[in-house]
Parts: C-alpha cells; structure tokens; sequence
C-alpha cells in the first residue's frame, strides 16, 4: 500500500495493491484498481468508519454453498480482516453496507476469466447475502479494469471504467503477481494454539 | 443426562454457520450467539433450562461485548468449561491477554476444520 499525504484532493490517499485491505475513521481516499481481482468497500455511515479490500477468491466455485466451499476462504479471511478492523474502531457489522467492484473477466489471463468471474461476483453475493449487509453499489464483471476511489468515512466511490490498459501497468503486475500467490499458496491454515 | 451445548460467538453469521457446519457430526447442540453479551445471556438461558454449556469458540472482535472481555465474564462464575478463541487475530500481545483472560486455547483464522474438530474433541473430553 502507498500513503500519499498530500494528493490532489486535499486529503491523504492510500493506493492498495492486491492482497492489501485497510481500514480509517479518518477522512482520507483510497484507492485501488480491480481488474480479475475484486475491491470491497465496506463502511459504517453513522459512525462514519470504512475500509476497502482488495483480493481474489482462487478458483472455481462448485455447485456447495460458500460455507463449504474450500477456495472461499481467502475471501471470507480478507474481509473478516476489513470487518475486525471497522469493529474496533467502534464499528457494528449490523450498519455496514457494501460497495464491489471488479471482478472482471478478460483475455490473457492465466486462468479461465469468465469461471474466474463468475467465482468470485459469486462469492461476493452469497457472501454479503449471507451476512444480511447491504450492496449498495456494485460494479462487476466485463472486460473492464475499474479505477476505484473510496471515501470510507461517508462511503462515496468515485469509479472509473478502464477501457484499456493506460495508467494501470503497474497493476498488472502486481495483480498477476498477487493472482499467482493466491493460487500457488493452496490450503492455508491459522495456527492452533493450546494454553 | 444433562444436554451439553457447544456455543459459538461470533458476530459473523457466515463463520457462525461455518463452525456449526464443522463441528455438526459430534453431535453436541451448537448454540450461536452474535456477541459477548448475547453469549452470556444464552448460557443463562441454558442454564436455566438445567441444561449445560460443553465448550465456547469465541471471536475477539465483536461490538458490544469483544471476546476477551466475555473470556474474563464467563471465568468469574465458571472456571473450568473449556474456551477457544477462534480469531483472525494473531499478534502475541492479543494472545496472552487471551490467555491472561482464562481462555484455553487460541486458533488463528481461517481454521482447519479437522484441527478445529480434533481441539473441540480433546477438550470437551
């Protein structure tokens, strides 16, 4: 992730690169830029807390409910981590709503982009569908990269739809590089600790 | 024989649900609760009803009553109920409060199911 203390909008800006997830009570932007992967913006707008996630759900869904679906995991792990974060900054799972981006599908991708897609729109509303939290806004599949900014502590999203791959090279890679860790990682477990 | 519930607090239903889903198959009533305060009031209720509680898997951070703060509750009338801290939490700080807590045992998200299974078994023991 980059701080940036004085961007152009005349409030601290933070650039989450995939696998990033941050959380404020702080007027600031984050933003990021979603092309396979998917951005959650999660906010709490009476409490005025909000924090974005940038990360990819690693595979196929199968026909079972996310609960029981292994390659779900490292969705519910990253937005349990944005969830966290909101909770101790006074937040309350109840009041949040959802914006989603990304997600998208395009050639040149090493796995099948559509499935690929399909997987992770999926995760995402089974998800919050199961968590009774809103989608307010979403944006999602396509052959589209999205230029995401995130206000988290009023939830405004400002959303740009990419039509090519100008501005966002750096990206690329570091999705792919991401992409290519998630996969590669497999089953990946918490530690058990006993007193 | 008394009826033995498991309780899991968790303010997320989808980790409620998923727990429950892991831990179906030893038999023992799962009991969900949303928060440390919706927990204790739960076992109340068990209790009153002369049933018992065999275990809580608990989350840290939940709004009104985190995990910790309900580890340190449940131990002033019950020393001995097993307690694991089911959390995405994993700082050394957090676990020792835990542990300073009365908690018995402390499992990182995304768990196991198998290793969660065979904590709940050898504890419940």
């Amino acid at each position: 992730m980059l701080r940036k203390e004085n961007s152009k909008y005349g409030v601290p800006m933070y650039m989450l690169h995939p696998g990033d997830y941050y959380v404020t009570d702080q007027k600031c932007l984050m933003g990021s830029i979603a092309g396979i992967t998917a951005v959650v913006c999660l906010y709490d707008p009476g409490r005025r807390i909000g924090g974005m996630g940038h990360f990819i759900i690693p595979g196929t869904q199968g026909t079972e409910d996310i609960l029981f679906d292994d390659i779900s995991k490292e969705g519910i792990l990253k937005i349990e981590y944005i969830m966290g974060e909101i909770v101790k900054l006074g937040g309350d799972r109840k009041d949040l709503k959802a914006k989603l981006f990304g997600a998208g599908s395009y050639p040149g991708t090493d796995n099948n982009p559509l499935t690929l897609s399909r997987s992770n729109i999926t995760f995402l509303h089974d998800y919050f569908r199961n968590e009774g939290i809103p989608i307010i806004k979403e944006s999602l599949g396509g052959r589209h990269r999205r230029k995401v900014l995130f206000s988290p502590v009023d939830g405004k999203v400002f959303m740009k739809l990419l039509e090519n791959n100008m501005d966002a090279s750096k990206f690329i890679e570091l999705e792919k590089q991401y992409v290519d860790q998630v996969f590669r990682s497999g089953d990946t477990y918490g530690d058990v600790i006993m007193f | 024989m008394k009826v033995k519930h498991i309780m899991v607090i968790d303010d997320s239903n989808t980790i409620r649900m998923s727990v429950q889903h892991t831990l179906k198959e030893l038999g023992y009533p799962i009991t969900p609760a949303e928060n440390g305060f919706d927990g204790l009031n739960k076992i109340q209720d068990i209790c009153s009803k002369g049933e018992d509680v065999a275990m809580c898997i608990v989350d840290v951070n939940m709004p009104e009553m985190d995990g910790i703060s309900f580890v340190k509750e449940f131990r002033k009338t019950d020393q001995f109920t097993p307690v694991i801290i089911l959390t995405t939490e994993s700082g050394s700080a957090k676990i020792e409060e835990g542990k300073n807590a009365g908690a018995s045992g402390w499992l990182v998200k995304p768990f196991e199911p198998s290793a969660l299974k065979t904590t709940v078994q050898r504890l419940i023991r």
